[in-house]
């Protein structure tokens, strides 16, 4: 008698019909990883972008708002203030280039670790710890009347000469740049540094043998071993220019004399929250997010930078 | 070109790290000087001060019969080849190649023709329109190279430039800079850690140790003559071993007692080796590990060796032999710690690859008496009288 024994069925590992394969797996991770950061820019810059467009067809006065369609836009570029803060923003841009040059020489000095080099970076680098609330008071008591500058020009036997920088308008402008320059000295210091740090001192060191002197070496190695770090500088200049100016006008001089140091910024302050016209101050915030994107795109193309 | 003298140079770092300690060399025209030591030693120290990135604290340095001790960098007129290259990342081969005529004031054609033919010399010239990051480390090492030939200079300073390439590309290179070298015939000073470098590269080696010079002779006087045990021990691959022993007369004649062994000494090495009295102090003697062979038979020029460990290298075996007394135990013999290098109790021998030697197996192995090298046990210094 046979018995039969029966063969189990062999197990099959095909793939199930609708596994995915390892790369939509890959691209569906990716996209699940980017939600959470998508899902905030969404929320806290697309739509205030969308709220701001909306509120700039409005009357708004901050609590209700009354569709009114495009005049807002028609009567803004009527408004001799918006172009007044447009050139102020203009002139004022003409301070990166010192924003720039003169904490890229601090740095460079500083890298030679030339004596007490510790204590000056300390030094240079103390308006970065400082609020710049802080910073335009000090600027305020520095340029006003009685204030340390014309202390200074006194002390030095000029007491014929007195300036009142904050108190004119063909003035104050430049007084406000020179203050965001000093403001920036700092970061654009320690950034230069830390660009220097990364300089691999072999490179100097074979210039040297090579021929080139001091000045052609910072032209030739150093400066272009840096382009990278005046490109991130830059931006973060012309950045904080437009946007970080508020704290420093309104302690200084309130947008004044007049409108002369009114900027894009302010003037949305000014626009929103002294006027109550919030759907102007909107526009108006459009057209400097415009600005910015502008300012930014063209300067990234201009550097030749695609990072 | 020029020829370089080192006259008691001496360069202290802070207040008394003695990095170069009295160092007086001379390299004639047209040679190619290798500085070989350990880490530390200072041969890269004596090299930035012969370029004039390091200031000199005492003693003399002339380049071509000037003293260069004051003189900066861009005037000594020697070129360095770096140990990474130091290529300036932001220019192309051919900029970088031409940045040193460039600054000298040279025209763009002049500068274009000099930069060709170093090019064409170093077989550059389908890389000229590239940046260093778009090159091989080879071809980087070939546009160092390039930098410093394109100058036409006194005297050629290299910084270990092979120590980033692997082994193939190392023994490619070294052929290719002597090939250099000997066609240009200027002045090189080359730094390098590894030996075989020196040995293979160098018309002759100076070897370095603690900021000192130990010796300075051609590769082969430096192998078959060590002067003292530091050179010895660190020239050749494997190097030298060095063991403790003592010496005594006996009715054949004088014999190196290595722990419970005997070793005959031929009786010409009275003479020659200032050799210490018998049953005094002791000494230090040294057997290449290609002057050791394996015997069928005991004899007084003989060891009994056991095999403690094999390495095989494909061309050769590196056998590991530790030194037994007469019922086959390990022999003691002296290995002083903190001693001016290691001795180690165990010999190492080169044998063919087709030895069919094993772990655990008992040889009885013959010590060249032709090559037998002897060092004082305190200084470390060879007792071979000069002849």
């Amino acid at each position: 008698m046979s018995t039969t024994i029966p063969i189990p069925a062999t197990p099959t590992f095909a793939p199930k019909a609708r596994r995915m394969t390892l790369k939509r797996r890959r691209q569906f991770a990716g996209v699940v990883f980017a939600l959470p950061a998508i899902a905030l820019v969404v929320c806290f810059i697309g739509v205030p972008i969308g709220q701001a467009v909306y509120y700039s067809f409005t009357q708004w006065n901050g609590l209700t708002s009354t569709w009114i369609g495009p005049s807002t836009w028609t009567q803004a570029f009527h408004n001799t203030n918006l172009w007044t803060a447009l050139r102020n923003n203009g002139l004022l841009l003409l301070s990166v280039p010192f924003a720039l040059a003169i904490p890229l020489g601090i740095a460079v000095l500083l890298h030679q670790r030339v004596a007490g080099w510790r204590v000056f970076r300390s030094i240079y680098f103390l308006p970065t710890a400082i609020s710049w609330v802080v910073l335009g008071l000090v600027a305020e008591r520095f340029f006003a009347y009685q204030g340390t500058l014309n202390s200074i020009i006194h002390a030095l036997g000029f007491s014929h000469i007195s300036t009142n920088m904050l108190g004119y308008q063909s003035e104050a402008l430049i007084a406000l740049g020179i203050t965001f320059v000093f403001t920036m000295i700092g970061t654009n210091t320690m950034l230069f540094l830390t660009g220097l740090a990364t300089l691999d001192p072999s490179l100097e060191e074979a210039a040297r043998i090579d021929g080139a002197g001091r000045w052609r070496i910072f032209r030739s190695i150093t400066l272009p071993h840096l382009s990278r770090f005046i490109q991130l500088a830059f931006v973060m200049t012309v950045i904080a220019l437009f946007s970080a100016l508020f704290s420093l006008i309104f302690v200084m001089t309130g947008g004044g004399p007049g409108y002369a140091t009114t900027t894009m910024e302010f003037l949305i302050y000014e626009t929103g929250f002294n006027q109550g016209d919030f759907g102007t101050a909107a526009l108006y915030g459009l057209i400097l997010f415009v600005i910015t994107g502008i300012v930014g795109v063209v300067q990234l193309r201009l550097i030749g930078s695609n990072e | 070109m020029a020829e370089i003298t080192f006259d008691g140079v001496t360069k202290i770092f802070g207040d008394d790290i003695r990095a170069v300690d009295d160092l007086s060399l001379h390299v004639a025209d047209g040679e190619f000087m290798v500085l070989v030591g350990p880490s530390g030693c200072g041969k890269t120290t004596a090299l930035r001060m012969l370029a004039g990135l390091e200031d000199i604290t005492s003693g003399t340095l002339s380049i071509g019969g000037s003293v260069v001790n004051n003189v900066l960098p861009k005037d000594r007129d020697v070129a360095m080849v770096f140990q990474n290259y130091a290529l300036y990342p932001h220019m192309t081969v051919a900029q970088n190649m031409g940045f040193a005529l460039k600054v000298r004031g040279l025209s763009k054609a002049e500068v274009a023709k000099k930069v060709g033919e170093a090019a064409a010399i170093l077989r550059l010239t389908d890389y000229l329109d590239r940046r260093p990051k778009a090159l091989s480390g080879g071809q980087r090492q070939r546009v160092a190279m390039g930098r410093a030939i394109v100058r036409s200079p006194q005297a050629f300073l290299m910084d270990e430039p092979l120590s980033n390439l692997d082994a193939q590309l190392r023994v490619e290179m070294r052929l290719e800079i002597a090939r250099i070298q000997r066609l240009l015939g200027v002045a090189t000073v080359y730094v390098t850690h590894d030996q075989i470098e020196a040995m293979t590269m160098g018309d002759r080696v100076a070897v370095m140790r603690g900021g000192k010079l130990q010796q300075c002779d051609t590769p082969q006087d430096l192998y078959d003559h060590p002067r003292n045990e530091f050179v010895a021990g660190f020239m050749g691959s494997p190097p030298m071993n060095l063991l403790r022993g003592s010496l005594e007369s006996n009715d054949s004649g004088l014999a190196l007692v290595l722990g419970s062994q005997r070793l005959a000494v031929p009786s010409n090495y009275a003479t020659s080796h200032q050799l210490p009295k018998v049953d005094g102090p002791g000494v230090v003697f040294g057997v290449r590990p290609e002057d050791i062979e394996v015997l069928e038979h005991s004899g007084s020029d003989s060891l009994s060796t056991k095999v403690e460990r094999r390495e095989a290298l494909g061309a050769e075996i590196l056998v590991h032999l530790a030194l037994v007394d007469a019922v086959g135990n390990d022999a003691f013999v002296v290995n002083d710690s903190g001693a001016v290098v290691s001795r180690p109790t165990t010999l190492v021998a080169k044998m063919g690859p087709r030895s069919g030697v094993s772990v655990g197996d008992q040889l009885q192995v013959r010590l060249n008496p032709d090559h037998f090298h002897f060092f004082d046990t305190d200084s470390g210094l060879s007792l071979r009288r000069s002849s």
